[in-house]
């Protein structure tokens, strides 16, 4: 029960796993909709998707890379400014992610 | 032009990151289900549950997180003696999260047609034998 506990929920890695999984198929199924069905939507939804993938790696690796020696080496703001990047990544995947949807959506709507 | 000093922090990124979480939640299941109105099967199901999960997550749990009600389950202490209620958060947040990335990726995935095999775009044709495609003697 211990073991099953700190696999799945202190240390996440599964559902991290699933979770970027995830993102990889709607990047896929975003280049699909922008080359095949030439969707403007698609290539928007494209951009989102990597920037959010790129985030959530980040997100998921940055603890493990940055120990207090590489902190030091790279001087306070410059870590800040790493430990801080995946954040802006994020919320701009979001925001293309949310927005190549809508244009999508629009597209649709204007070919059928 | 000056503000008052209780207004600005209202402008600042950690104030406008929730709001910005909260619209973008809703407005994607609100897309979501735009697109899929009308049509039927298992792809705007599995789309629509997806566009849910994260709504949920991004509209209400995330934010509650930021907002500092909910506490990170790595922040909380192991002597605390109710331990309960953050893992279920904890949980919460993970699978609406990570399950509502993989149902909607799935769904768009099989909104484009991402599983099917692509027919060839050049047309097989059997060689023909009428004379209006022979060759002309």
């Amino acid at each position: 029960m211990d073991l099953l506990f700190k696999f799945f929920i202190t240390n996440g890695f599964l559902l991290d796993a699933v979770g970027v999984i995830g993102l990889g198929l709607l990047g896929l199924a975003a280049v699909r909709l922008s080359q095949r069905y030439r969707s403007w939507g698609g290539s928007l939804l494209t951009i989102g998707a990597m920037l959010l993938l790129l985030g959530r790696l980040a997100v998921l690796v940055i603890p493990h890379v940055m120990t207090p020696g590489l902190v030091a080496a790279f001087g306070h703001t410059a870590a800040e400014i790493i430990t801080l990047a995946p954040f802006a990544l994020l919320t701009a995947g979001l925001a293309g992610v949310v927005w190549g949807l809508w244009g999508h959506e629009q597209w649709l709507r204007a070919e059928h | 032009m000056t503000f008052p000093p209780d207004v600005l922090p209202l402008a600042s990124i950690g104030a406008m990151r929730p709001v910005f979480m909260i619209v973008m939640g809703a407005f994607l299941l609100l897309t979501a289900w735009r697109m899929t109105r009308g049509t039927s099967g298992w792809t705007p199901r599995i789309l629509l549950t997806g566009a849910f999960l994260l709504a949920v997550g991004y509209a209400v749990v995330m934010p509650l997180y930021q907002a500092g009600i909910l506490v990170p389950l790595s922040q909380v202490g192991p002597a605390t003696d109710d331990l309960a209620s953050p893992v279920l958060w904890h949980l919460v947040k993970v699978v609406s999260m990570n399950g509502g990335w993989l149902t909607f990726g799935v769904g768009l995935a099989l909104h484009a047609g991402l599983f099917e095999t692509e027919k060839s775009p050049a047309p097989v044709e059997a060689p023909s034998s009428s004379p209006a495609h022979g060759p002309v003697i």
